[in-house]
C-alpha cells in the first residue's frame, strides 16, 4: 500500500485547518471595522 | 504601586493589550513560518522513513505536535480561566475564549492526521481505543467551551461561564495523557517519555521544529483573536471611538 495519498491528505487538511483558523478572525476583523465605520458615516450624515 | 500589580494593571488594560499585542503578532507569524518551513523540510525531505511505519511517519511531524498543542491550549484555558474567576480580570477571560477556536483547529487536526496514519500503520481509520476516545471528546468540550460563549447576550457573564467549563472540562488532560497506560489501547506510548525521546535525532529534530512552531502559531492566532474580541466587546467605548477615528485619518 502506498502512504503517499495519507501523507498528502494528512497535510492538505492540516494546512487548511490552520489556514481558515489564521484567517477568520482577520476576516471577521475588517467586516466589523466595516460596520462600525458604516455606523459611524450614518449617524454623522443624520446630525 | 508593587511592580506586579502596576505590571498586571497595565498589560491588562484593553488599550494597552491591543496596541502593543498588535505590534508582537507580525513576528510571531514570521518566525511560525520560518520554523514551519525549516521543520517540513527536514520532515518531509531529509528525515528516513521509519523501519515499521515506513514513509506514514512523516505524519507524526503534524499529528504529535497537533496533539501536544490541543492538550497544551486547554491546559493553558483552564488556568487563565482560574485567574479570570478568581482575580477578575477581564483580558484572561478574553484570552480563554480566544484561545478555544485555536485549541479546536489543533485537536480536529491530531484526529484526523491521526486516523490517517492510522488506515495504512493499524489498518483502521478509527477504534474506540481510550486515547482516541479521550481526544475526541476534547474537541467536544472545545465545541462547548465556544457554544457556551455564544450562548450568552452579556460577554463577561458568557466569558465566565466558559471559564469555568474551561476548568471543569480539564479533567480529561490527564485522561487524555495517562490512558495509553492506565488502558491496554492500541495507540502507542508516549514519544517522549520521561526517560528521554525513543526517537532518532534525524526524527526527532523536524519534530521538535514543528512543535515549536506550532507554539508561535498559537501566541499569534491567540493574539489576534482576542484583539478582535476586545474590539467587538468595547466598540462603544472611547478607546475604539479614538482608534476608529485614528485609523479614518
Amino acid at each position: 500500500m502506498s502512504h503517499t495519498p495519507f501523507i498528502v491528505a494528512a497535510y492538505l487538511i492540516g494546512a487548511v485547518v490552520l489556514f481558515w483558523a489564521a484567517m477568520a478572525p482577520v476576516l471577521s476583523k475588517r467586516s466589523f471595522l466595516r460596520q462600525l465605520k458604516n455606523r459611524q458615516t450614518r449617524m454623522e450624515k443624520s446630525q | 504601586m508593587n511592580p506586579i500589580y502596576l505590571f498586571f494593571h497595565k498589560t491588562g488594560s484593553p488599550p494597552w493589550f491591543y496596541k502593543y499585542s498588535g505590534k508582537l503578532v507580525p513576528f510571531l507569524w514570521a518566525i511560525f513560518l520560518v520554523l514551519a518551513a525549516y521543520g517540513l523540510y527536514l520532515g518531509l525531505v531529509v528525515a528516513p522513513a521509519d523501519y515499521q511505519q515506513g514513509e506514514s511517519v512523516r505524519i507524526m511531524y503534524l499529528h504529535v505536535p497537533s496533539a501536544w498543542m490541543s492538550m497544551m491550549i486547554y491546559g493553558l484555558m483552564a488556568i487563565m480561566g482560574f485567574i479570570a474567576l478568581v482575580w477578575r480580570i477581564r483580558i484572561m477571560e478574553v484570552l480563554v475564549i480566544s484561545s478555544a477556536p485555536v485549541g479546536a483547529a489543533f485537536t480536529a487536526i491530531a484526529l484526523i492526521t491521526g486516523s490517517l496514519w492510522g488506515r495504512p500503520t493499524w489498518g483502521t481509520y478509527w477504534v474506540w481505543d481510550a486515547r482516541l476516545t479521550s481526544e475526541l471528546v476534547l474537541l467536544f468540550l472545545y465545541f462547548g467551551v465556544i457554544l457556551l460563549y455564544n450562548a450568552f447576550d452579556e460577554p463577561r457573564k458568557a466569558a465566565r461561564a466558559a471559564s469555568l467549563m474551561s476548568i471543569v472540562g480539564a479533567i480529561n488532560l490527564p485522561i487524555i495523557y495517562f490512558s495509553v497506560e492506565w488502558w491496554n489501547t492500541l495507540h502507542q506510548g508516549s514519544s517522549m517519555g520521561s526517560d528521554g525521546p525513543g526517537i532518532h535525532p534525524s526524527m526527532l529534530l523536524p519534530l521538535l521544529l514543528m512543535a515549536t512552531a506550532t507554539k508561535f502559531y498559537y501566541g499569534a492566532n491567540l493574539l489576534t483573536r482576542a484583539r478582535l474580541t476586545l474590539l467587538k466587546q468595547d466598540h462603544r467605548k472611547r478607546w475604539v471611538q479614538d482608534l476608529l477615528t485614528e485609523e479614518s485619518h
